[in-house]
């Protein structure tokens, strides 16, 4: 029933829209109270400067900082789907990322294979690394989300110890930055720029418009297909929505706990990719942290959905561009994350309620379609 | 009856008309009952029957949507237990809501501390509850450590709990369950000195010589409406309560060809099931010496079913039904040994077991049957992942699942407006014919039904009573567990009878009496029968 | 309605833990950008930019390092210079801090760039290769780096000889300690920070050979949490002062702080570093134990590259802040090295002729 699929959507989307008009409103009291004027933040958030190049640059930056959020939003939203928290994306992807731009520079093969194998090693590393709280759940019954934030404090400091240990890279002298060694040429993704420069507009700034795009969005839509159109899909879905009667289905609870957290920590092992392969081509002290955790908040935002995490990294992305902006404007950039606070929250209470409505506006429909059915019924 | 028929006139609680809906089912209907103050009474009705939903109202878990409550003539309504507790009422649950690691006096007050300037006044409350417990005859130490309590002390704390924060009105919902029979009598002889007192108790039970021995006044409910409300005297054996809690009467089977076939489709023999959790066998060690002086779910099961043959579990619930099927199912592990056919299923998957022909109506759809917020095709393919129509290679076909959820919507009957309605959209009726059909359409060979018609409006009972019926006769063995009595013996082949975990007698509907169910139900009648 | 319910009560428990996931992550990902910020607002920031360039429209732009701007040390250091080039030079001056995660060093550089500020200027060795892309980018513009050296034709590398300074900070540490113990904390284990230890060692032996020095690094080369450690920092110290020492020198950032805290705790004395932390600590118990510290000059440098760059200086080399030119040296407040002041002064000498070469390496 079309219609009924599309009120969903109408709902769902008016709810997001509502929800982030009353973040702005919040937002501004908050940049009032800290003594800037709301109008001057808003306006920031649309100042891509004037040149076309600086526009052009503003633009691929918002894309390059979505790519790695809207993966690290896949990777939670594969466990979210099945009740399982896996808060440990930031981990898996850390000591992926380390492993990956290690291997990736022990050796020189042609372009496609290097990189191949730099995505395969960073999918298996994170995969691995999420089988340990995977197992230990299925086991033991030890409860994901201590497990996988114990493995986080890990992972973090494992990592550490590689890239000043046994993965260090050459370092020019003076240089107090750590890296592992370059990957080669070979195994930089090559940019997205053709994007704008096909449309005549100048290309971005900096290492441009990251290639990894092309990967996160297949990888967008294979898990799109996987998850709304195989029997591993219906089993992921029918586990997350009541695993009691999935496990009278037949569905193995333990097999699914297993699969999916390592799917889960497979697509945390790339969210480091696109920086590295894109722009850094080594895994070093600068490298970006916290993106595991920001995952979260955006797969929350996109309600576990492929396409509604590409809006919410993409939303993600577009504010975090205005922290050099809104200095500009003279507003404190923390504005930035009160904004994605808000948003984040008054979207999950909309899509609370929108649900709801949904729900309720279904039933009523349907008992309104069978207006003949006998109402004198008796409970379980 | 008690002493203090001469109580003044007003009843403490009074429930005139209480109904309440939830969408697609009603969980009480024109609720009626008076409860005396000073006495005890007791509601009893089997699982499902409304009760739990009624003592939500009555303490403001849930608000209903007619009818009126008066406490001791006073007109009141509830929205949270705070404005029960106000007005004198007090629930002691079944499961006990105590912290472990405090003592009881901490339990106690935890939630209403009495404080003097701020601070906790700890010999005030220390007094008060000494007097409660004295007056009430409810010896607790209030310095011992809950952990180091027994059940029956534990109940005496939430009692004492309730009473602590101003209750005249005791709920208490299956007190027993937990209990054994000595402190069963002791927490008998503390309601009683709590009546003595003044105070009303509630004591909801489906144990029938309990209620029997306890309570003043009865309350019977019956597909959430009350039946009949006796006093004691009145009543003159645990048989006669259970003929109205089931129906008036106990229905002749209806005269019906027999199509039981030589053939055993499903043998189980030895099936046993431990309280606290599977333990595999120790190679060589004798399964009895090995299970010695451990509780027991299920105890040495064995049964038969043969093609065309509907077995019936008749028991009170909680005997062991629910571990019976998940046993079957291979939902839970238990020793022992299943036979479907000719192979011996003991060791296989729930997968391979549904693949190999077994069908599983289960006795609480929402939880255990259904996707309530999926489409009703994709609730087609649950449980069928794996088979045709709703498998092609990685892939679930949609198309053709849809098409044969449309076939089970036209010859179940399933009232809905399309194949892409939620499954929470549909009256409890209908979701319960999609079930069926659903566990129909993998053509099993054996079928598990379990309470199939609970819950249900009459036409669609009679439409799932018909679909069994048919398919029986087409050589289905089935295995069937239900609490309507009317139900199991009218559809049954044979009738067994599970009580503690043991199968205790193999009847024949045709020549069963009431009596004799009960009996063996109940406990009363303990050898084997026929 | 029980299916309603359950869903409710599921989505319910979804949203609960997800918030407080979101919320953790809040915490978790940014601290370092909450702090930022909450500085960043507090300081009069608005003055900064909008007060019209009294001069030659000159634009000079500053990015900060994660947890730049409020830690009343060496990043407070670096806008005093770009402020005292605003009011003596009539520059328009901007400064940015990076988000949380530091993912955006590099953009900061570029949008400072794109706005026409040139010299650009990156506070902290994190720049480094942020600096060198962005110098290859603009060539036109002059950038320059703090305690990084110069990469690229139009990047001047500022880097200070913190082992002079240290150096004398050993004298002092030397002369004052009774017990002839005294010890050195550094944050992380890095060529930079060794040569604060080589300085003070060096300063130390030549000043009283049989004095015993511990030196104790709070992580290892790579790991920089020992900048912002000050638990790690009160244990390393407390150790010391409990082993003997009296002084301790500390070279390690945010978790100074901690050294100080031991050294107020055992009523011993410590050593401040990077501005003079007898000022810039608000705690006066803790102001009590800094007998001196030793004085980076990061206003200068920054004030002097500015000025130079005024002048039409070009970049591709380093300049380095010595004794010589006083961009490292001992702070005075308090009054505790006073009686001292005459050995100080003549080692201070003895550098600046070049008498004493101070080992960078220990």
């Amino acid at each position: 029933m079309m219609p009924a699929g599309l009120n969903r959507l109408l709902l769902t989307v008016g709810g997001a829209v509502v929800a982030i008009v009353l973040a702005l409103a919040i937002s501004s009291v908050a940049i009032l109270a800290a003594g800037a004027d709301p109008v001057a933040a808003f306006g920031a958030f649309f100042d891509f400067g004037s040149t076309s190049t600086s526009v052009v640059s503003g633009i691929a930056t918002v894309i390059n900082r979505a790519v790695p959020l809207f993966i690290a939003g896949l990777a939670v939203a594969v466990g979210f789907r099945m009740n399982l928290f896996n808060i440990g994306v930031e981990g898996q992807y850390r000591i992926a990322a380390i492993c990956a731009a290690y291997v990736g520079a022990t050796f020189t093969a042609p372009a496609p294979i290097q990189i191949a194998v730099i995505i395969v090693v960073a999918a298996a590393v994170g995969g691995l690394y999420a089988l340990i709280p995977a197992l230990m759940k299925v086991g033991r019954g030890v409860n994901e989300v201590i497990a996988t934030i114990m493995l986080n404090y890990i992972a973090i400091n494992l990592s550490a110890f590689l890239l000043r240990g046994p993965f260090q890279g050459p370092r020019p002298e003076g240089q107090l930055t750590v890296t592992t060694a370059d990957i080669p040429e070979s195994g930089w993704f090559p940019n997205f720029n053709f994007l704008f420069t096909m449309f005549g507009l100048p290309a971005p700034r900096g290492a441009g418009l990251w290639g990894f795009l092309g990967v996160a969005i297949v990888l967008g839509i294979v898990l799109w297909v996987v998850l709304e159109r195989t029997r591993f899909g219906f089993d992921v879905k029918a586990s997350g929505l009541n695993s009691i009667a999935a496990l009278a289905s037949g569905v193995r609870p333990k097999k699914m706990v297993i699969s999916a957290m390592v799917l889960s920590g497979a697509i945390a092992g790339l969210i480091g990719l696109p920086e590295i392969l894109g722009r850094t081509h080594n895994f070093g002290t600068s490298f970006t942290a916290g993106l595991g955790f920001l995952g979260i908040a955006v797969a929350l935002l996109g309600r576990n959905k492929p396409v509604g995490i590409a809006v919410a990294a993409l939303l993600f992305g577009f504010l975090d561009r205005a922290q050099g902006p809104l200095q500009f404007a003279d507003v404190p950039p923390s504005v930035i994350m009160i904004m994605q606070g808000t948003i984040v929250l008054l979207v999950v209470i909309a899509n609370e309620i929108t649900s709801r409505m949904a729900l309720r506006q279904e039933e009523r429909r349907a008992a309104r379609q069978l207006a003949t059915t006998n109402r004198v019924e008796v409970t379980a | 009856m008690s002493s203090d028929t001469l109580a003044p006139a007003k009843p403490a609680v009074e429930l005139e008309g209480i109904t309440k809906r939830f969408p697609g089912v009603v969980a009480n209907h024109d609720i009626r009952i008076t409860i005396e103050a000073g006495t005890v009474h007791a509601i009893c009705g089997e699982n499902g029957a409304g009760k739990s939903t009624l003592m939500k109202i009555l303490y403001g878990m849930q608000k209903p949507d007619e009818g009126q409550i008066r406490v001791n003539g006073q007109d009141v309504s509830f929205r949270t237990p705070s404005d029960a507790i106000a007005a004198g009422i007090g629930m002691v649950h079944q499961h006990f809501m105590l912290a472990d690691n405090l003592t009881v006096l901490e339990n106690i007050v935890l939630g209403a501390e009495p404080t003097t300037a701020g601070f906790l006044d700890a010999a005030g409350a220390r007094r008060r509850i000494r007097e409660l417990a004295e007056a009430h005859g409810l010896r607790v130490d209030p310095d011992r450590l809950v952990e180091d309590l027994g059940v029956g002390d534990r109940q005496r704390v939430e009692i004492l709990k309730v009473l602590y924060r101003g209750a005249r009105i005791l709920i208490l919902d299956e007190p027993t369950a937990v209990l054994v029979p000595q402190e069963v009598d002791e927490l008998f002889e503390n309601l009683r000195e709590l009546k003595a007192e003044g105070l009303t108790v509630l004591f909801i039970s489906h144990k029938l010589d309990e209620v029997l021995s306890i309570a003043d006044e009865i309350t019977v409910i019956r597909r959430g409406t009350t039946v009949a409300t006796v006093p004691r005297s009145q009543v003159g054996s645990a048989r006669e309560l259970a003929e109205m809690m089931v129906g008036s009467e106990l229905p002749t089977p209806e005269t019906r060809e027999s199509t039981v076939t030589d053939t055993v489709e499903l043998r189980v023999e030895g099936l046993t099931m431990e309280a606290e959790g599977f333990r595999p066998l120790p190679r060589g060690a004798d399964l009895r010496e090995f299970l010695h002086g451990k509780r027991l779910l299920l105890d040495d099961v064995s049964f038969q079913i043969r093609k065309g043959e509907i077995v019936g579990i008749a028991g009170v619930e909680g005997n062991g039904q629910s571990e019976l099927i998940e046993a079957i199912m291979g939902m839970r592990q238990a020793h022992g040994r299943i036979t479907l056919g000719a192979e011996d299923i003991s060791a296989w998957t729930t997968l391979r077991r549904r693949e190999a022909g077994i069908g599983y109506i289960p006795e609480d759809r929402h939880r255990q049957g259904l996707l309530l917020e999926a489409s009703l095709w994709e609730n087609r393919v649950l449980g069928h992942q794996t088979r045709k129509p709703a498998r092609k290679g990685i892939w679930i076909d949609r198309k053709a699942s849809k098409a044969d959820t449309e076939r089970i919507v036209k010859d179940y009957d399933v009232r809905t407006p399309s194949v892409e309605t939620l499954a929470l959209a549909l009256s409890g009726g209908n979701q319960q014919k999609l079930i069926v059909g659903r566990e129909m359409s993998g053509e099993p060979s054996f079928l598990i039904a379990a309470h199939p018609t609970r819950g249900v409006d009459v036409g669609a009972q009679a439409a799932i009573w018909d679909h069994l019926r048919r398919a029986r006769a087409a050589g289905l063995a089935v295995l069937l567990i239900s609490a309507d009595l009317d139900e199991l013996i009218g559809l049954s082949d044979t009738v067994q009878v599970i009580f503690r975990g043991r199968l205790v007698a193999e009847l024949d509907p045709a020549d069963i009496t009431p009596e004799q169910l009960g009996g063996y139900m109940t406990g009363a009648i303990t050898e084997e029968g026929s | 309605m029980e299916g309603v319910d359950l869903l409710s009560k599921r989505f319910g428990r979804i949203a609960v833990g997800t918030v407080a996931g979101a919320m953790l992550m809040a915490a978790a990902a940014c601290g370092g950008g909450g702090n930022t910020s909450a500085g960043n607002s507090a300081a009069p920031s608005t003055g900064a930019a909008s007060e019209p360039a009294k001069a030659s429209g000159l634009k000079v732009g500053l990015a900060f390092d994660v947890g730049g701007r409020g830690d009343k040390s060496f990043n407070d250091a670096a806008y005093a210079g770009l402020e005292q080039a605003q009011k003596e030079l009539g520059a328009e001056i901007k400064d940015l801090s990076p988000a949380g995660d530091g993912s955006n060093r590099g953009e900061l550089l570029r949008q400072l760039a794109e706005a026409g500020y040139n010299p650009i200027i990156g506070v902290g060795f994190a720049y480094g290769e942020d600096i060198k892309k962005a110098a290859q980018e603009y060539p036109d513009i002059e950038f320059a780096v703090v305690d990084s050296a110069s990469n690229a034709p139009n990047v001047t590398g500022l880097l200070f000889a913190e082992e002079q300074g240290s150096y004398l900070a050993g004298v002092a540490a030397a002369l004052k300690s009774k017990a002839g113990h005294v010890g050195f904390v550094g944050g992380v284990e890095n060529d930079l920070i060794k040569k604060f230890e080589a300085g003070f060692s060096a300063g130390v032996k030549a000043t009283k050979p049989d004095t015993k020095v511990d030196v104790k690094y709070l992580t290892p080369d790579g790991d920089f949490s020992g900048f912002k450690a000050p638990d790690k920092g009160k244990i390393a110290a407390e150790k010391m002062y409990q082993d003997g020492a009296d002084i301790v020198y500390q070279a390690a950032g945010d978790s100074g702080t901690g050294v100080f805290q031991a050294a107020a705790a055992a009523k011993k004395q410590a050593i401040g570093v990077d501005s003079d932390q007898r000022l810039t600590v608000k705690e006066a118990d803790l102001q009590a134990v800094i007998m001196t510290s030793m004085i980076k000059r990061v206003d200068v440098g920054v004030f002097q590259f500015i000025k130079a760059f005024q002048g039409g200086a070009k970049g591709g080399k380093n300049d380095v802040y010595d004794l010589k030119v006083d961009g490292v040296g001992l702070s005075t407040t308090g009054g505790e090295i006073d009686d001292i002041k005459e050995q100080v002064d003549a080692a201070k000498k003895k550098i600046v002729d070049g008498e004493i070469t101070v080992p960078s390496k220990p």
